[in-house]
């Protein structure tokens, strides 16, 4: 799977989880809210219902009022209640569910009020106004009252609605409680339900993370270090990626690379070797042929040299000089190509005592002194190459020294891996713009007949130096000295 | 003293180092015969008779060049000691450079020693040791 789609799904997968948890809360809070409104109602019904109860009680006092009194004043509470009442029947059947159990209490109450309107109020009212007619008709009134309380008509009918009642409201009371058990079951199961996936989308979030961070990071790093391990110089590295996406496409171009740049290198060693090779073979079979007109020289000067005449003896003399040149090229052509052929030998190496035996070797004379810190490196290390370098930098400070009198200094400077040694003198500089053409074979500063040199003892420091990735540079400039401050590893390779 | 006449065979293909072999040996007046072959094939040839003339009596000497077309001077050397009525000769090597590899190899192959090109009674270094050494086995020494 490519990284850019695994991003993608694990953050979808955590926003899925999260928009689900915000959908349940929400769901939630709908169900309490609808709960809310439904308390709201059955509060309602449990009003209207003691409302309605309260007021057929008030109906039934006022009218014994009257009864008792007379006073029609007393009849208008009466009237109120039962104007009230149904405006509560009315309200009652809107907030009952349509058929339910309730609803027909209800209709059974009404219809106990009505028959105790109809067979006992009513026809009391009656009786009861005309009894202010006559005595007759108010002892009429009073027998026919007393034989109503006697039948125990109205006890009965308050009786069957006050049961009526009663269990409406306890119908009421028990669907509350059922309502409520419900609603906090759902309340606990929302709770839990939103609380696992809170924890599902803050571990699917974590897993996400620690994957890219891991898979991700692990890679990139392995490609930091395979890119360190190219500057080192190890073109043969490579990655192993078996994943098939962005990254893994990016280490298999990084092993392109590291191929390419692996073959190049090789073929450009193999190049470098071969030059070697060549100027190896073609000094080595120069040098036979030379030999062999200088023998030839040679026999002419044994078997001649007394009859020669003077111009041919001082031909002679040339030819003997440009066969020392040649042989001087030829020779300086085989050290240089001679390097990185020998084999290299490690051995400690105390460059004090080095500097002291190869000072002795070149014997400076009386009038320059050559001048070596008390306290030199020792190191484990190539000790020809390096002598090589000391023997060639100090020769030449002291070939090219231009007084009688002047000093040649050795110091060095210790660095994380590497002594920089610099070679100072005080002869007479070197121009800034010939500081690289002095390192290139054959190059030399002053006409060739008139100097001993043949321009291959800088060659072969700096190839001695570029073969172990050393460094050399010159600090001079005319009439101030030159200073040759050179690298060298403090552990071979 | 008595006269005597000593077979000197040089094997050498260049013709510069022929010469002044035989310079060399003319300065000092050996009383001696140089015969030349010019690589190993025909030195062979020559010491067995085989198609020339052969060098009769054997060479005391072998003056023996290394690098040379046909045969180099160890396969030479090799056949010659194996060579029952010829093994005995004592063998120089001349060569041209002075090196420890070239003293190693004189040892390693039983040879009497080796001599520093271009071969000349007053070449220094150590080659005049073994040229003197050459004269003395030669006993042609004045």
């Amino acid at each position: 799977m490519k990284l850019s789609h695994a991003i993608f799904l694990g953050f979808t997968v955590i926003l899925l989880l999260f928009s689900f948890t915000t959908f349940v809360n929400f769901r939630q809070s709908q169900a309490v809210k609808e709960n809310t409104e439904w308390v709201a109602r059955s509060q309602g019904v449990i009003r209207d219902v003691l409302r309605y109860q309260r007021n057929i009680s008030d109906l039934q006092s006022s009218l014994r009022g009257y009864f008792l009194t007379g006073d029609e004043s007393l009849m208008e509470p009466y009237y109120a209640s039962e104007a009230e009442n149904k405006q509560l029947i009315s309200e009652l059947n809107q907030l009952m569910p349509a058929g339910s159990l309730q609803l027909k209490k209800l209709k059974v109450i009404e219809n106990l009020n009505m028959r105790w309107k109809t067979e006992y109020a009513q026809p009391l009212i009656e009786a009861r106004n005309r009894a202010d007619e006559s005595d007759a008709a108010a002892n009429t009134f009073r027998r026919f009252y007393g034989e109503k309380i006697k039948s125990q008509f109205e006890k009965q009918v308050n009786q069957q609605m006050r049961d009526e009642f009663r269990e409406i409201t306890n119908i009421e009371y028990g669907l509350r409680s059922t309502r409520r058990a419900v609603l906090d079951k759902s309340v606990a199961q929302t709770r839990s339900l939103s609380i696992t996936l809170t924890v599902l989308s803050i571990a699917a979030g974590f897993s996400i993370a620690l994957y890219l961070s891991y898979h991700i990071s692990r890679r990139i790093n392995e490609m930091v270090s395979m890119a360190q391990r190219i500057t080192e110089g190890k073109f043969d590295t490579i990655l192993k990626d078996t994943s098939k996406d962005e990254l893994s496409h990016l280490a298999g171009s990084l092993n392109r690379m590291a191929r390419i740049l692996d073959e190049n290198i090789s073929q450009l060693e193999r190049k470098n070797q071969e030059l070697d090779r060549f100027s190896y073979v073609v000094s080595h079979d120069l040098k036979a042929p030379l030999r062999g007109i200088e023998n030839v020289i040679l026999w002419t000067e044994e078997d001649f040299g007394d009859n020669l005449p003077p111009k041919m003896l001082e031909y002679v003399g040339l030819v003997k000089k440009q066969i020392n040149r040649m042989s001087n090229f030829i020779e300086g052509l085989l050290a240089l190509s001679k390097i990185g052929r020998e084999r290299r030998v490690l051995e400690w190496v105390d460059t004090g005592q080095m500097l002291t035996e190869i000072i002795e070797l070149l014997s400076p004379g009386s009038g320059l002194r050559v001048i070596v810190p008390g306290k030199m490196p020792k190191l484990y290390t190539e000790k020809l190459p390096l002598q090589q370098i000391f023997i060639n930098l100090i020769s030449n400070a002291i070939k090219y020294h231009d007084r009688q009198e002047g000093q040649i200094a050795i110091s060095y400077d210790e660095h994380d891996h590497v002594y920089e040694f610099k070679v100072t003198d005080d002869g007479p500089g070197i121009d800034p713009q010939y500081h690289q053409k002095i390192f290139i074979i054959f190059q030399t500063l002053k006409p060739k007949d008139e100097f001993e040199s043949t321009g291959v003892g800088l060659a072969i420091v700096k190839k001695i130096l570029d073969d172990r990735k050393c460094t050399i540079r010159v600090d001079s400039d005319p009439g101030k000295g030159a200073s040759f401050i050179f690298t060298w590893p403090k552990a071979a390779a | 003293m008595i006269e005597k006449v000593a077979n000197i065979l040089l094997v050498e293909d260049n013709y510069i180092d022929i010469r002044n072999a035989e310079r060399a040996l003319q300065k000092i007046n050996a009383n001696h015969r140089l015969f030349i072959a010019h690589d190993g094939q025909q030195a062979l040839a020559m010491l067995r008779g085989e198609g020339v003339e052969k060098i009769n009596p054997k060479p005391s000497i072998i003056l023996l060049d290394i690098n040379m077309p046909k045969m180099n001077g160890l396969e030479f050397l090799t056949e010659l000691r194996r060579d029952e009525e010829r093994k005995d000769i004592k063998v120089f090597i001349t060569t041209t450079s002075d090196h420890e590899t070239d003293r190693a190899l004189s040892k390693e192959l039983g040879i009497s020693g080796y001599i520093l090109k271009p071969i000349r009674i007053n070449n220094p270094g150590s080659s005049m040791d073994n040229f003197n050494l050459l004269i003395d086995l030669l006993n042609l020494k004045k």
